[in-house]
């Protein structure tokens, strides 16, 4: 491994010329909400700080999240990072594969004890000691606790790592837990969705290189950045919420004309993400943009808070799955028939009273 | 046996205020928590600058959403510093072993047809303030708190979000404190069923007026009189 070569030479070396990297430069401090302002600063990290080797782990999960990042729009960005990282360890990326690469892995703990960065795609199975998930004949949970005792910072990708996902929905057969919930003492920070967004994930990513510490967290552990807002507060189709012009189904008037998806279950008034505003695939789009409501997948519990296509969320009830107006009616059905039955009970009581009384 | 009415200035002006507003707030607030939820008025035709229909059921939500917590506030303040025994908290010690003691179980009793009379208070009868306090006081408490976190939410970062923020991750999620919110509402119609039966109930059974009491203040005193043997 080479020693302690900076972002500026390495981009030098792959022939990117100076042009090219001040447009990433700006590009990426665009990106982490730093404005202008923070243009130099992102310029001298690059040119005087060394590059930090990252392991990726692969955990419980689907692998959509190295898929969305390493389908980043900008090449620049995704030829840089991705490179600094595959240079390194990702068991999905890596050409070397088996005892080589968990050399690969030893090293870099050994070597950058305390300096490289975890990448943790997908949580671990904690229940029977892990053995639903294993890596290289360890379960994912030891590996997990072992590489990050010595890393600088976590960055827990995707809904899987950040909140669980699908593997720790009801009822969650093998205890799967997200990282943060199995790390403690290292500064981690949540890049839900399933996937992010390629340019969040190089972001984040970006912004933990180049200046060493995680960008600016919100209450749940995400880069401010970019899940400051709800989907919904900058949806194209938002001022159709307004008007209360909703898509009944999916081929009706409305649907063609695009309106609010609302009705047909949209979680993007209750998720937080940049889709419409930084959109996908080079901002070509995002799922409402589309025609499909948003199914909240950046958010904790969103496989619970199901049905995907209507706006009421299942609740359980006495074995069943209902949701809050029928539980609601329910309760005041059973007031009001209580409510009558002491009725009854009253009436009979003051006829009882009345005949009491003239004896 | 005869029974001597006694009229009695019990609710007074602030006390009734209260009571309507919060009735009149509590009503729009559900009736339009509700259409949020499921907009059923949606036009055929037409382009989005035309129509406000959701854009001011929500402005009456959250309308009467901060009138209702004025005067939730305005309440506490009445109940705490007014000088109105009535409509004062400091009777209201459910932590002590004393006020599940005999007023309270006389008038539970009666409710279970277990008393032959029914108990006379002028003020609160144990047994309602009790539903008072975990229907209106902790009920509506709990729609503040999660309605002003999830007011917060179009204001990342704001005052109202610094104060409620911290509510959203408690629940696991923005959805899930919509669907709480969304559960909790319907406790206020289970408790409007009982509340009018109670009080109409009331009206017959031991004639204390209740129902009026609210509009004119007066309460009326029923007592037993000894009747005078020849």
């Amino acid at each position: 491994m080479k020693e302690k070569q900076t972002y500026a030479e390495i981009m030098e070396a792959r022939g990117i010329d100076r042009r090219e990297f001040m447009k990433y430069c700006s590009l990426l401090s665009v990106y982490l909400g730093l404005g202008a302002a923070g243009l130099p600063r992102m310029l001298k990290a690059m040119e005087t700080k060394p590059r930090i080797p990252v392991i990726w782990l692969h955990g419980l999960e689907c692998t959509c999240c190295t898929e969305s990042f390493i389908r980043s729009a900008h090449p620049v960005v995704a030829d840089i990072v991705l490179n600094m990282i595959s240079l390194d360890y990702d068991d999905t990326l890596s050409a070397a594969a088996g005892h080589q690469l968990e050399a690969v892995r030893k090293q870099i703990m050994k070597e950058y004890k305390g300096q490289y960065i975890l990448a943790v795609e997908g949580n671990a199975p904690t229940k029977d000691n892990g053995v639903y998930c294993m890596v290289a004949g360890d379960s994912f949970l030891n590996l997990l606790k072992e590489t990050a005792a010595d890393a600088m910072a976590v960055i827990s990708w995707g809904t899987c790592a950040s909140f669980g996902c699908v593997h720790n929905a009801k009822p969650n057969p093998t205890g799967a837990q997200p990282v943060h919930k199995l790390i403690s003492g290292k500064p981690i920070v949540n890049v839900p969705g399933c996937p992010p967004i390629a340019e969040v994930m190089t972001g984040t990513i970006a912004h933990l290189l180049t200046f060493g510490k995680l960008p600016e967290l919100d209450r749940q552990g995400r880069p401010k950045a970019f899940y400051g807002t709800r989907i919904h507060d900058k949806c194209s189709r938002r001022s159709y919420f307004d008007a209360g012009m909703f898509v009944e189904s999916f081929d009706d008037e409305g649907a063609q004309k695009g309106w609010c998806l609302y009705k047909m279950g949209c979680k993007g008034p209750t998720t937080y993400n940049s889709c419409s505003s930084m959109k996908w695939n080079d901002g070509v789009s995002f799922p409402i943009q589309s025609g499909h409501p948003c199914i909240g997948c950046s958010e904790p519990n969103f496989w619970d808070n199901g049905p995907f296509y209507t706006r009421l969320a299942n609740v359980p009830f006495v074995g069943t799955d209902s949701n809050a107006d029928r539980i609601g009616l329910v309760a005041v059905g059973a007031a009001a028939a209580g409510v009558a039955a002491h009725a009854i009970g009253s009436a009979i009581k003051k006829k009882s009273d009345d005949n009491g009384t003239e004896e | 046996m005869a029974k001597l009415y006694q009229e009695q200035y019990v609710w007074r002006l602030p006390v009734r205020w209260y009571h309507w507003i919060n009735a009149i707030t509590v009503t729009l607030l559900f009736l339009t928590g509700i259409y949020i939820a499921t907009p059923i008025f949606v036009p055929a035709v037409g382009e989005a600058t035309w129509y406000h229909s959701m854009a001011w059921i929500r402005y009456i939500h959250f309308g009467s959403a901060f009138i209702f917590i004025a005067n939730f506030l305005f309440r506490m303040y009445w109940g705490l510093f007014g000088k109105d025994p009535y409509a004062r908290f400091a009777g209201f010690k459910p932590w002590k072993p004393l006020w599940w003691g005999q007023p309270f179980r006389d008038q539970l009793a009666s409710y279970f047809f277990l008393r032959k009379d029914e108990p006379n208070y002028c003020g609160h009868n144990p047994v309602a303030a009790l539903t008072y306090f975990l229907f209106i006081f902790s009920g509506s408490l709990f729609m503040i708190i999660t309605g002003l976190a999830m007011y917060s939410e179009s204001n990342p970062g704001g005052f109202l979000d610094k104060l409620f923020g911290w509510v959203i991750p408690i629940f696991g999620g923005s959805m899930r404190v919509h669907t709480v919110h969304h559960l909790v509402a319907w406790a206020f119609v289970v408790f409007l069923v009982i509340h009018l039966y109670a009080i109409v109930r009331h009206d017959i059974m031991d004639k204390s007026s209740v129902t009026s009491s609210m509009i004119t203040g007066f309460k009326t005193r029923v007592e037993e009189c000894p009747e005078y043997a020849d």
